[in-house]
């Protein structure tokens, strides 16, 4: 049970730092980014192209990182224009539309292209107890990786100026405005965020299971259900739904069968929203 | 300072504005008023370009600032205080002042000027702004604009929502900052108020300025005295 526990709570940070990329987009712009997933997928593809090329690993997934953010500017830059010039719901629904035929086309590209490839970084050597349970060597670098990248999150948003800002943007964009905050520019600076978060899910990912071309549409649907629950635009909802779905998701899979696990990670969405229509923090418009 | 000539505006091609021309001088505390629905808020909401004017022409210390977006008229020196204040509800009123600041570095001696001129805001530093009462926002809101120490602030019915003696208060604040050399254009529907705090003073109904004048000229004019002063 505690395995299972720790288990849920490993994959449930990066479901929530996932969800966080999803929800900062959806909380700035009234953008729901559907190609999301791909985004990290290609990002694990860059990094196993790279380390195929003979690059060592550290430098491979930064340029892995740095291919996710690339890929958030250009959605900023050439699809998501005519969504910007959409208000409230068409904006939602046109970039809705768009992300998703994006999302097409990179899963096909990437199956036609590189159809066997996969980002494997699994971690050799023994397991370490904790709490009285085995745990990976992998589960634990990509958990303590992701616990300080949530850190790192809190202390950006918290306390520097450049987080408040995009966090002014969130909360009121008209007043944002009035105090000089340009809200296109904090907007684009959050897609290549996002890309980055992404890009660095798909590495720490492959650290416990291998992240290949077929895995992008199943990422954005778990980012989707726990951006949802947690509340659209709420960063401390989508981590703490992360973590929540993460175990729900693992016991369930290990009660029932990871067949059955997505539809009741799909349940416990639906019920949450039918409880708290604006998700686990979200506030009442 | 500000200089306003032909200036149309309004919603989706109707304009609620008509060909206002109005300025506003180094130093000076410029009122507008007029009755609910007369196009103050409209016509404010252009000059600091949440709107888009339809025709006409703004300059602002000799730069054209005619259909330029919100955050760049902000960061020319000139900022706005909206009737709707637009604060942030889940930020600390520490937060919402640092932000005013945006993106440089707050400076101590505005910040403190701040503090002393609403005490209030002092003693809340930690409290989010969504849980305060409306007199505390309208101070929150103005402290925010005055951090980047604009040269002109534009106040759009500074004593909505308020309580007489806190709208005296909001009014009591600006003229502590006129002395400081502040420039202020305000719009207000109480009309008493904003007379005695202001110099010169426009009278705008439904879209078209119909009178100007010193804050004298317009306390005489009979026609002000009875719609707007209740003197009968």
């Amino acid at each position: 049970m505690i395995a299972n526990l720790l288990d849920g709570i490993v994959l449930g940070l990066q479901f929530g730092l996932l969800a966080t990329g999803l929800t900062l987009i959806y909380g700035l712009g009234g953008v729901l980014n559907l190609g999301y997933g791909q985004i990290a997928v290609t990002s694990a593809i860059t990094v196993a192209l790279a380390m195929d090329a003979g690059i060592p690993v550290l430098p491979a997934v930064v340029l892995g990182l740095l291919a996710g953010g690339l890929f958030g500017l250009l959605l900023d830059l050439t699809i998501l224009r005519p969504v910007y010039r959409l208000r409230g719901e068409a904006r939602v629904l046109l970039s809705l539309l768009l992300t998703l035929g994006v999302s097409f086309i990179i899963d096909g590209y990437l199956n036609w292209r590189y159809p066997l490839k996969a980002l494997n970084l699994y971690i050799g050597g023994g397991a370490i107890e904790i709490l009285g349970v085995l745990m990976r060597r992998g589960s634990l670098l990509a958990s303590a990786i992701t616990l300080v990248t949530i850190t790192g999150l809190f202390v950006f948003f918290r306390s520097t100026s450049l987080g408040r800002a995009i966090r002014s943007v969130i909360e009121d964009e008209a007043g944002a405005r009035l105090i000089g905050i340009d809200p296109k520019q904090m907007l684009r600076l959050i897609l290549v965020f996002s890309g980055v978060l992404a890009a660095l899910v798909a590495v720490t990912r492959s650290m416990i299971t291998p992240v290949d071309t077929t895995t992008g549409l199943s990422i954005t649907v778990f980012a989707l259900i726990v951006t949802v629950v947690g509340g659209l635009g709420n960063v401390v909802g989508a981590l703490l739904a992360g973590i929540i779905l993460g175990i729900v998701n693992v016991v369930a899979a290990d009660l029932i069968g990871s067949y059955i696990s997505l539809i009741i990670l799909l349940v416990a969405a639906a019920v949450t929203i039918l409880i708290r229509p604006a998700g686990l923090l979200g506030v009442k418009e | 300072m500000l200089e306003v000539s032909g200036l149309s505006a309004g919603y989706q091609g109707n304009d609620v504005v008509h060909d206002v021309a109005f300025h506003v001088d180094q130093g000076e505390a410029v009122m507008i008023i007029g009755s609910n629905g007369a196009g103050k808020t409209t016509l404010f909401q252009t000059l600091c370009g949440l709107l888009s004017p339809s025709s006409g022409k703004v300059l602002f210390e000799e730069n054209d600032i005619t259909g330029l977006p919100a955050e760049q008229i902000a960061r020319l020196g000139m900022r706005f205080v909206s009737a709707a204040r637009h604060l942030f509800p889940r930020m600390t009123v520490e937060e919402h002042l640092l932000l005013g600041a945006y993106p440089y570095k707050p400076d101590p001696e505005t910040m403190s000027i701040v503090l002393d001129l609403f005490p209030r805001l002092a003693e809340r530093r930690r409290q989010r702004a969504g849980t305060m009462s409306g007199g505390e926002q309208q101070m929150l809101a103005v402290g925010r604009a005055l951090m980047s120490k604009p040269r002109l602030l534009v106040l759009d019915e500074p004593s909505t929502g308020l309580a007489p003696l806190l709208a005296r208060a909001a009014y009591e604040a600006l003229a502590v900052l006129r002395e400081r050399g502040l420039t202020v254009l305000v719009t207000e529907q109480q009309v008493p108020l904003a007379i005695a705090y202001s110099d010169r003073g426009y009278v705008l109904e439904n879209g078209f300025i119909r009178l100007e004048g010193t804050t004298e000229q317009l306390a005489a004019n009979p026609a002000v005295r009875s719609a707007y002063l209740g003197v009968t």
